[in-house]
């Protein structure tokens, strides 16, 4: 079959495009370098690469509850994993680039895909009616901006043990041993600490619940049941992450964790 | 039964516009909502007053010319209704109504309630269509397409292009009409031919005009063609695959 396929994008004889408005047009040059469906599918790449790491991160602290020493040895485990082939904390330093590199581009395009999509919609109120799906999307700027600033403390609280965030007593990991189990609850045991990681995670999950959820459409998925799985499982996943990481300060608040 | 209207007036695209506020007694609860504007038209015209402009054309959601913003919601509050068939019973009697145009950057105000929906047109001329000589009709049952394929393709064809998915959308994009269109003819023989070119051409001059989908589901919910969020997931599969399709 002889086909036209080229002349796809041109209008058809006889029909007459009225001429555009000056009310709203994104430039051609902004559009060919970062179209607005490219940027949807790196936020959903980045933004499933960060859910798997978080479900990494939630087994791992996950074996706080098989006790100190255990948990002590994984912390030193992710530090040696690898060697003689990879150099001490090859692993973790490749790991933490590789996020580092997904969080930059994420971030990018969500400050892109947030303000391309006010412009768009022009000065009038966003409708809400489509109840927790739409709630959850007007709230991913917000919750994502919090997970910054958390992600950030975070790793002053935990990883650097900086002052005035870190306890006291915080103990830096060496060649031959790690205190993360000791850090952890001393951390925990305040009730302050305990509060911001525990509103933290629920914004997360909120985050990830519509997030997951978007990435089924940016990535294409179109059949009915591939669809429910994926939702499911990303609904599962938000669920997950919420309940066993906000576990572990409830825990250590409650006397189990010592 | 008696409504306060609280209608948007706009001389033209130029100018900015106001609320005005109007009284109309006698109405009929199963009178529609364009209906009453025609009710309060001939009292403005008996007054001697300019009267309120707004689109219409079938009356009987097949056209998709209508669409107002009613109370804040695009097409009236009856979920998946036109403007033409969404009654007064939804309103009690007595109280007050807002209608206002189809709200997007891309839809300028061309008069009161009338607004320019032409970026819609530019995506439907940049690919909505066939251009591959089809030839003369093939013989019966020559090229079989499964019944419910065909019936599934169809729900994705009837959408009206009435805007108001893209006015309901808090980022302002046009994807799941585009999605509709895109889906529809990528779904049958003959206009997937060309789904490539069509999935590249539509989504361009979709994003030349409309904004980024977030999934909120705004639209989806106030579609009178009830076309489903899915639309809007083929039209992201067609593009990445129109991405990676060879090209020698
Ligand atoms: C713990 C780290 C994070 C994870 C696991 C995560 C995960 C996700 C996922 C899976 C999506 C859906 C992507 C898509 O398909 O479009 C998403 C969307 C989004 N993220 Fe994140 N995210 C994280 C951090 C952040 C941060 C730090 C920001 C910004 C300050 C942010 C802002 C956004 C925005 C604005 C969206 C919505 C994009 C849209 O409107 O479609 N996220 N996130
Ligand atoms: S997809 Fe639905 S809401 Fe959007 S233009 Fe078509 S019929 Fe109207
Ligand atoms: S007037 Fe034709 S769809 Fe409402």
């Amino acid at each position: 079959m002889s086909t036209t396929a080229s002349d796809a994008g041109t209008t058809p004889p006889g029909v007459s495009v009225p001429e555009l408005p000056p009310a709203f047009q994104v430039s051609k040059r902004e559009q060919k370098t970062l179209p607005n469906w490219a940027l949807k599918v790196a936020m959903a790449i980045t933004g499933t690469f960060g859910a798997l790491f978080l479900v990494l991160h939630l087994v791992g602290n996950l074996k706080v509850y098989t006790g100190a020493e255990h948990f002590n040895d994984y912390a030193l485990w992710l530090r040696h994993v690898g060697e003689p082939l990879i150099p001490a904390n090859g692993v973790i330093w490749i790991l933490r680039c590789a996020l580092a590199l997904c969080l930059l581009v994420h971030v990018t395009c969500g400050v892109l895909i947030w303000t391309r999509g006010r412009a768009a919609r022009g000065k009038f109120p966003a409708k809400r009616n489509n109840g927790f799906r739409s709630v959850g999307a007007t709230l991913m700027p917000f919750t994502g901006c919090a997970l910054l600033v958390f992600i950030v403390f975070h790793i002053l609280d935990l990883t650097l043990g900086t002052q005035p965030i870190a306890t006291a007593d915080f103990q830096d990991h060496t060649e031959t041993a790690a205190f993360a189990y000791q850090n952890l609850v001393a951390d925990f045991s305040r009730p302050w600490a305990a509060a911001i990681y525990l509103v933290m995670m629920a914004l997360l999950s909120v985050h990830l619940a519509h997030g997951l959820f978007t990435v089924v459409s940016d990535l294409g998925a179109v059949g009915k049941r591939l669809r429910a799985i994926l939702i499911a499982i990303g609904g599962l996943l938000a669920l997950a992450i919420l309940l066993g990481n906000a576990s572990i300060p409830l825990a250590v608040q409650l006397g189990v964790l010592k | 039964m008696k409504l306060t209207l609280q209608i948007w007036r706009q001389e033209n695209t130029a100018t900015s516009g106001h609320y005005e506020t109007f009284e109309v007694d006698q109405l009929d609860s199963g009178m529609s909502i364009l209906e009453m504007l025609d009710r309060l038209n001939e009292q403005l015209i008996h007054a001697g007053k300019e009267s309120v402009q707004f689109e219409s054309d079938c009356r009987e959601s097949i056209c998709g010319c209508c669409g107002l913003t009613v109370n804040g919601r695009p097409h009236g509050p009856q979920p998946h209704v036109t403007t033409c068939m969404q009654r007064l019973r939804m309103f009690t009697d007595g109280s007050t109504v807002r209608i206002e145009p189809l709200r997007s950057a891309s839809f300028p105000v061309l008069r009161d309630l009338i607004v320019d929906r032409s970026p819609l047109d530019r995506i439907i001329a940049a690919g909505g269509h066939v251009a591959v000589p089809a030839g003369t009709a093939p013989d019966p049952e020559a090229m079989l397409i499964d019944h419910t394929h065909v019936e599934r393709a169809l729900d994705f064809a009837a959408c009206i292009g009435c805007g108001a998915c893209v006015a309901a959308c808090p980022n302002g994009a046009a994807a799941l009409f585009t999605g509709a269109k895109v889906t529809h003819l990528s779904m049958l023989p003959v206009p997937s031919v060309e789904r490539k070119n069509r999935a590249e051409h539509m989504v361009a001059t979709m994003e030349e005009n409309f904004g980024p989908c977030s999934q909120y589901g705004e639209c989806a919910n106030v579609c009178p063609q009830e076309v489903p969020l899915t639309a809007i997931a083929s039209l992201q599969k067609e593009r990445l695959k129109s991405f990676f399709a060879a090209r020698i």
